[in-house]
């Protein structure tokens, strides 16, 4: 293409001396660069930068320094534990999962292995995954926005709901941050000017905000009591005895 | 003072030789040109940005999570495979085995104590991370791929430390991994199949702890490192690293 | 020529365009990788479902009928079987709690088999009386061989209310 075009302006103006090579294929030269759209790109402001080498790296390198120092330390100190040999005609009492699901065995106490092992599970991982793609609220409204008294009264009758279901369950571990999580709900919406910074910036926040800090709460709580407060049988005991 | 001269000296002339030039092709890293070929042209390197955004270097901005996770995840890689040259996965061996590395092996029980305490701060460092990329909406346009990404890299890192805690078979790991296994049989329909392609049988034993091993040590580090790359391309390909700007500070 | 085409657009008006060369040998093509990936599929679905298992044997011999006294609860440890005798009869049951799976304890002062992982009670014949479990107890084929000792079957459950008379 590139030897066409020589040819082209050779017969045009005789005394032009064209720099390339006619082969194209043997000897490419770009003549012109055309820049195709190839993905998203955020189109906004992106600020001062800096060149990932060295200011990326070095400070990637020092992360993963101070973390080997920390992990190197607490492992010289902290033995993991190894009990008897695994007996599968023995079962310990009690036998406690990981502590990862550990708050998914607390909640195995209240509900059904169906519910609690399979539903709840799945339930919270399709909504993990559904959240980027819910475009509600973009400008980021907190949830006492708008029509408050309506909103109020969904709020209330979608807790209320939910403490009856939890009620008839007697699933009072997550009965109690659920009721926390609301009453702090309530509390921004009754005082939105509030007397101290915590209401002030409790009421600003959005309902995605409210949901995840929910959803964070119980799962902490179902933890903590899973872990420190089951002994044998799955009951109830205090941790300092 | 002679001496480094020398030393200098010395280097010089061995970065001029042919064959450091035809390893290390750029020459150093000062100008701004090569400081992008230092990433540009780094078969890994190249997975992050040429050039990344000044406030997403601070501490605050990310308190650098991901990349937590991330290194936690090569100290277990490098640990883990440090301690499958003393760990057969056989039901009489591997008990045996762990008692030998804790109580014979040189720094066998260090290096046990590191590979689990990554682990589980492996664990809280990827929850940690996920929670703090949704609040600061790291998750919105362009990025919510990258999110589903991050949600499927969860779920190896949780399976990943599930399939690692059956490998001591010990009370703890052997009863924990029961009451798992039956909760998946209660998945409707496919939960038996599934429960018995995981065991490799009905019961916890010899085939479940081996598919256990070649899940934890070979197929969920696969998938965790073609996923880690995927995660890290997105970030560059979608326009770096989110960050809260002031006036949206939710603190 | 001329007529092709309009063959052509006037079955394209219609809806019912012919399938051209290309788009017949990439429908082809298509439909042979399809056959190719579900057959990686259930090929390794296939390998990865052992059809040996090397798992201790699930029929086992129980002793003569007269080692169980009546009204008792005997535990065999390496089955994780109870032989229960009342006057009516005798029956196996399992010893696996159908909660999660843990391994069940008689006690026989308060007449229950108890569950250590989340408190599920069971009563003798396998009912569940409190606790998380869902369903009772199954209970294990008892046969007297010709020799006249007990044999259990653990994959062939019976009803609740079957037992041997002895």
């Amino acid at each position: 293409m590139a030897g066409s075009l020589c040819e082209k302006i050779m017969s045009e103006t005789n005394s032009y001396q064209a720099g390339f090579g006619s082969d194209a294929l043997k000897d490419p030269r770009r003549v012109v660069f055309i820049t195709r759209k190839t993905s998203a790109k955020v189109k906004g402001e992106v600020g001062p930068q800096l060149m990932s080498y060295p200011h990326l790296i070095l400070r990637e390198a020092i992360i993963f320094q101070v973390l080997t120092i920390v992990l190197v330390a607490l492992a010289l100190f902290w033995d993991a534990p190894l009990e008897q040999l695994a007996n599968p005609l023995l079962t310990p009492n009690p036998a406690k999962a990981p502590w990862y699901f550990l708050g998914l065995q607390e909640l195995l106490h209240y509900f059904p292995p169906v519910v609690a092992g399979v539903l709840i599970p799945t339930l919270v991982i399709l909504a993990l995954v559904v959240i980027p793609y819910f475009e509600i609220n973009i400008q980021g409204e907190p949830l006492w926005a708008g029509n408050r008294r309506r909103r109020l009264r969904v709020f209330v009758g979608v807790v209320i709901a939910l403490v009856a279901f939890l009620a008839l369950y007697d699933a009072w571990t997550v009965l109690v941050p659920t009721l926390l999580v609301a009453v702090l709900a309530v509390l921004a919406y009754l005082q939105p000017s509030g007397p101290s910074r915590l209401v002030q910036s409790l009421a600003s926040r959005t309902l995605p905000w409210w949901v995840m800090s929910w959803f964070i709460a119980v799962a902490l709580t179902l933890t903590v009591v899973g872990t420190f407060f089951r002994g044998p049988g799955w009951s109830w005991v205090w941790p300092w005895r | 003072m002679a001496t480094t001269a020398w030393i200098q000296l010395r280097l010089e002339q061995l970065r001029s030789t042919r064959v450091w030039r035809s390893v290390f092709r750029r020459g150093p890293a000062r100008t701004n040109r090569t400081r992008s070929l230092a990433i540009f042209g780094n078969l890994l390197l190249h997975l992050l940005p040429v050039k990344v955004r000044k406030k997403s270097l601070r501490v605050r901005a990310t308190y650098y999570l991901g990349s937590i996770a991330f290194f936690l995840f090569v100290v277990l890689a490098i640990t883990g495979i440090l301690l499958m040259l003393y760990y057969h996965p056989a039901v009489p061996d591997a008990y045996r085995d762990m008692k030998d590395l804790v109580y014979v092996v040189s720094n066998g029980i260090f290096l046990r104590n590191l590979h689990r305490l990554a682990a589980q701060a492996m664990v809280i460092a990827v929850f940690w991370h996920m929670f703090h990329v949704f609040y600061r909406g790291g998750y919105k346009t362009p990025h919510e791929f990258n999110w589903v990404v991050g949600v499927g890299l969860l779920l190896v890192t949780l399976f990943l430390s599930y399939t690692g805690y059956l490998l001591p078979w010990d009370q703890l790991a052997f009863w924990a991994i029961t009451v798992g296994t039956n909760i998946i049989s209660y998945v409707p329909l496919l939960g038996r199949p599934i429960r018995f392609l995981l065991l490799g049988g009905y019961i916890i034993g010899q085939n479940a702890l081996l598919r256990f091993y070649v899940l934890h040590c070979v197929i969920l580090p696969l998938a965790a490192v073609a996923l880690i790359a995927v995660h890290f391309w997105r970030i560059q390909k979608d326009g770096g690293l989110t960050v809260r700007e002031n006036h949206e500070r939710d603190e | 020529m001329a007529s092709e085409d309009e063959l052509k657009t006037a079955e394209k008006s219609e809806g019912n365009t012919p399938l051209n060369r290309r788009d017949f040998f990439n429908q082809i093509a298509g439909c042979a990788l399809a056959v190719a990936g579900i057959g990686t599929a259930v090929v390794t679905v296939e390998y990865s479902s052992p059809n040996v298992l090397f798992e201790p044997p699930t029929t086992f011999r129980a002793g003569s009928p007269d080692d169980y006294p009546v009204n008792s609860v005997t535990y065999i440890q390496d089955q994780q079987v109870y032989i229960v005798r009342t006057e009516k009869g005798l029956w196996a049951m399992t010893a696996v709690c159908t909660h999660l799976g843990c391994i069940t304890q008689w006690k026989p002062e308060s007449n229950q088999i108890a569950c250590p992982c989340h408190g599920s009670k069971f009563e003798r014949d396998g009912k569940v009386q409190a606790g998380p479990a869902p369903s009772a107890l199954p209970h294990f084929a008892v046969r007297l061989t010709a020799d006249g000792t007990l044999e259990v079957d653990k994959l062939e459950i019976v009803k609740q209310g079957e037992m041997l008379r002895v």
